[in-house]
């Protein structure tokens, strides 16, 4: 394999591609971008997969996608292959078309790509860095690549540590660098409906009375949990309360209860529903499974600063790393 | 104690509507089954509605719930062009579909109403908030709303709110005699006037492209635009409706609601703020500063406009006066064409052309903003290349903005062709857009009322038009004067003529 990319000649074959695609195109294409994404993955990972996935987010979010599939290993190692991706919108004539670049980079070669990067992205538009593999986050050379990117899209559902790598997340925050969180997206639809309970003036008004907060999670969503209950605590805040707050990891599932003199509000997924309580009526939702294509569709459609995560992060931070020092 | 929901994150969800009970009467026409039950399960598709959630239609027609549900299936399945029926979606939906028969005029039809409204109150938790729509025949309103009145359903636990479609009168008078007959009930704040216009995404987007951007608003005004063209064109005649459209005619129709209203968002002043109050505002200081004609001018500056027979693609079409149910000598306006003035500062002396009509060429809304040409021309132009600086914002069929300017043509010389550089709506964003109804229903549920047209607006837009209708109404014009297909009267072309302008051919 070589190593060596001249992104020069990656943005002639992309040139060339488009002259291509005009002389063939019966009805004509259409070039859609409206952001740079650039996705970082184990090359082990299942390629279809993500290519899918990345399929299904152009038509909403047409981008100029750069794989980078990483290797590890010493050896240095550095490739390229450029490609398009079209669709024809329903009832149009005109094919859409976006790019594609993919990069194949062994560790050794990390400390290269930022130079290969940084002339890839497409001028004046932002640039999401979704980085899907977390032993990436802890390598000196992330930091470089994470500073082409208006946003860092992590999973800390993935880290082994979730105190540790909210932590690390906040604190990157804290040096500006804009951080979404895919354990965060995950809640939006438990949000939503938690929201949606205090719609209602009869429960907004018995909100007062509410002295405690419970959260209780699974390993594998203790990050998701520590959010919701940071994000409860800050909401309660804003309303003037500063209920009691509690996490409680190892249970079976996530689940949180808000509960006061008047009113107690339980929401629980039950399999494939997330069911709302209030006081003693229940009500049963359908709670779509959260895919990479949910939770990245999501995420690329918030490009400017989501001060509610970042709040929601320095909170659920503080907690759970004061939680682990108990 | 908050007064407002702190759990909410606009960024991330949209605001979550109440729960509520939807009433509407007139659930057995065409309304309901086109536009309003296809637009209230596309918001259940979309998790838009509370759980608390119920529609009670009412209508003359004997049905039973079962019934109702039944034939609501049916309009969702035949008029929901870009939504599925989902099983589970449409049986949580319809298990809050109910229905009551009964004439608007029988005060017992209230008191059903009412019980029918407690029960649902029970059974569905809508929390005692009521939305009231009015699907029926202009006439009904007034009954109908003082018949809730009369019920006790205009006050109650929950918020009470009434929606109702156009036409808001038939003249000045009619109007505000139809908003002191709401009131008696409901307050203006409750009254919901709905024009479906305001509405569309791209009514909204020309907002969004006026005062979201900077570098336009600067040559909004008369120094940089040699004027305005509206043009909200359809290629269907009155199939069917001629009995009812000949009593309404194009001006009444269609420029004193929507077409004004289209008007009013691009010419408007930018509001303090993207609150209702603020935005309607400027909307309605807007209609206010449009020129009223005197009659002299009125002869001057319209053209009504009545399409005749004619062969399109190979078949005959009918003239407006051989529509069923129309009189032969129907002086009936299905195409008007008007110059008007906005006296402000910023649009002192700019024409705005605004035409509609039936049967025209083509179905077409727009706006065209006409900026004047270079002050010097420097170089040798292409025959057809005269004051090419043209911004067109296209509200249907193909929602998007397109901006016309000189280019250099290929090759030795020096040139200039016009070119045009577009943005296509559906496009550039994947995403689905709401249809008009879902985005004015849900406002409603949620109390929102900046995209609904407010008593002082109706007025306004009265203010303008009357004089020009009662010039029409006194004058027999020699109709027909343009055949089916064609672009409207000869009269309309040398109105603008005269101002050394011509109408585009969209």
């Amino acid at each position: 394999m070589s190593a060596t990319v001249a992104p020069e000649k990656i943005l002639k074959e992309l040139a060339a591609l488009w002259v291509e695609e005009g002389k063939h195109g019966s009805a004509g294409v259409l070039r859609a971008c409206s952001m740079t994404l650039v996705v970082m993955a184990e090359e082990s990972e299942d390629a279809s997969a993500l290519g899918e996935t990345l399929a299904a987010l152009m038509p909403e979010h047409p981008a100029r996608t750069i794989l980078v599939r990483l290797r590890a290993g010493a050896e240095r190692a550095l490739s390229e292959r450029v490609y398009q991706q079209c669709w024809m919108p329903f009832g149009q004539r005109r094919q859409i078309c976006c790019e594609q670049i993919e990069l194949i980079a062994s560790d050794a070669a990390l400390g290269d790509l930022p130079s290969v990067l940084l002339p890839l992205v497409v001028a004046d538009l932002p640039v999401i860095l979704w980085c899907r593999c977390p032993r990436l986050a802890a390598m000196p050379e992330f930091g470089e690549i994470a500073r082409l990117a208006t946003k860092v899209v992590m999973d800390s559902g993935a880290f082994g540590d979730a105190p540790a790598a909210l932590a690390r997340m906040a604190e990157a925050q804290g040096h500006g660098l804009r951080v979404a969180d895919l354990a965060w997206t995950r809640l939006t639809r438990w949000r939503e409906m938690l929201a949606r309970v205090f719609e209602n003036r009869d429960h907004l008004a018995r909100l007062s009375g509410v002295g405690e907060v419970k959260v209780t999670c699974g390993r594998r969503h203790e990050s998701s949990a520590w959010y919701l209950a940071a994000w409860t605590r800050n909401a309660l805040a804003d309303a003037g309360l500063s209920p009691a707050i509690a996490v409680v990891p190892n249970a079976e599932a996530i689940r949180i209860e808000l509960s006061g003199a008047e009113l107690r509000v339980v929401l629980r997924c039950d399999g494939g529903t997330l069911a709302v309580t209030v006081n003693d009526l229940t009500n049963q939702t359908h709670l779509e499974p959260a895919s990479d294509y949910l939770l990245m569709r999501e995420e690329l459609a918030i490009v400017r600063r989501d001060t509610v995560f970042e709040r929601t992060l320095s909170t659920a931070a503080r907690l759970a790393v004061s939680s682990k020092s108990e | 104690m908050p007064n407002d929901n702190p759990f909410q994150d606009p960024l991330r969800f949209e605001r979550q509507a109440p729960e509520c009970a939807v009433v509407i009467f007139g659930a057995n026409g065409d309304l309901t089954k086109r536009k309003l039950i296809p637009a209230l399960y596309r918001l259940a598709y979309d998790r838009r509605l509370a759980a608390g959630f119920a529609v009670v239609g009412t209508s003359r027609t004997p049905m039973t719930d079962d019934q109702f549900r039944e034939k609501m299936r049916e309009a969702v399945e035949k008029f929901s062009e870009d939504t599925p029926l989902d099983e589970d979606v449409w049986g949580a939906f319809a298990r809050g579909l109910y229905y009551i028969a009964g004439d608007v005029k029988d005060p017992g039809m209230y008191q059903t109403l009412a019980a029918k409204l407690e029960q649902v109150e029970g059974e569905r938790h809508t929390g005692g908030n009521v939305l009231f729509y009015l699907s029926t025949q202009p006439s009904q309103y007034a009954i109908i709303a003082r018949g809730i009145g009369a019920g006790g359903m205009g006050k109650g636990g929950g918020w009470r709110r009434l929606v109702v479609e156009k036409p808001f009168g038939h003249d000045m008078a009619s109007a505000r005699e139809l908003s002191n007959q709401l009131h008696e009930v409901f307050d203006e704040s409750d009254v919901y006037r709905i024009d479906h216009y305001l509405g569309k995404e791209t009514v909204q987007n020309i907002l969004a492209f006026r005062f979201g951007n900077g570098i336009f608003e600067p040559l909004w005004n008369r120094r940089y635009v040699d004027h305005v063209q509206i043009t909200g064109a359809e290629s269907i005649g009155v199939e069917g409706r001629g009995a009812y459209y000949q009593e309404v005619g194009a001006l009444d129709d269609m420029i004193q609601n929507h077409l004004l209203q289209v008007m009013a968002t691009v010419a408007m002043e930018p509001s303090a703020s993207f609150r209702a109050t603020s935005v309607r505002d400027e909307r309605s200081k807007l209609l206010r500063s449009i020129r009223p004609w005197s009659p002299d001018e009125v002869l001057k500056n319209t053209v009504p406009g009545q399409y005749g027979p004619a062969r399109i693609g190979g078949e005959d079409v009918p003239g407006f006066r051989q529509e069923p149910g129309v009189d032969p000598a129907a002086q009936t306006d299905t195409y008007a064409g008007l110059t008007l003035y906005v006296d402000t500062w910023r649009w002192a002396g700019v024409p705005f052309y605004i035409r509609t009509g039936k049967r025209l060429p083509k179905r077409v809304t727009e706006i065209a903003i006409q900026f004047k040409s270079a002050p010097l021309h420097l170089f040798n132009r292409d025959a057809d290349a005269d004051g090419l600086n043209l911004l067109i914002l296209r509200i249907q069929p193909e929602e998007g903005i397109s901006l016309r300017f000189l280019s250099k043509r290929p090759g030795s010389g020096m040139t200039l062709r016009p070119v045009s550089m577009d943005f296509n709506y559906g496009s550039s964003f994947g995403e689905r857009s709401p249809s008009a109804y879902e985005t004015l229903l849900l406002d409603a549920i949620i109390g929102d009322p900046t995209l609904y047209t407010r008593q002082d607006m109706v007025e306004a837009s009265w203010a303008v038009v009357e004089p020009i209708q009662n010039v029409w109404r006194n004058h027999k014009f020699d109709f027909p004067n343009y055949a089916s297909g064609s672009w409207g009267p000869a009269a309309s072309d040398e109105m603008l003529a005269r101002n050394g302008h011509a109408w585009r051919r969209p």
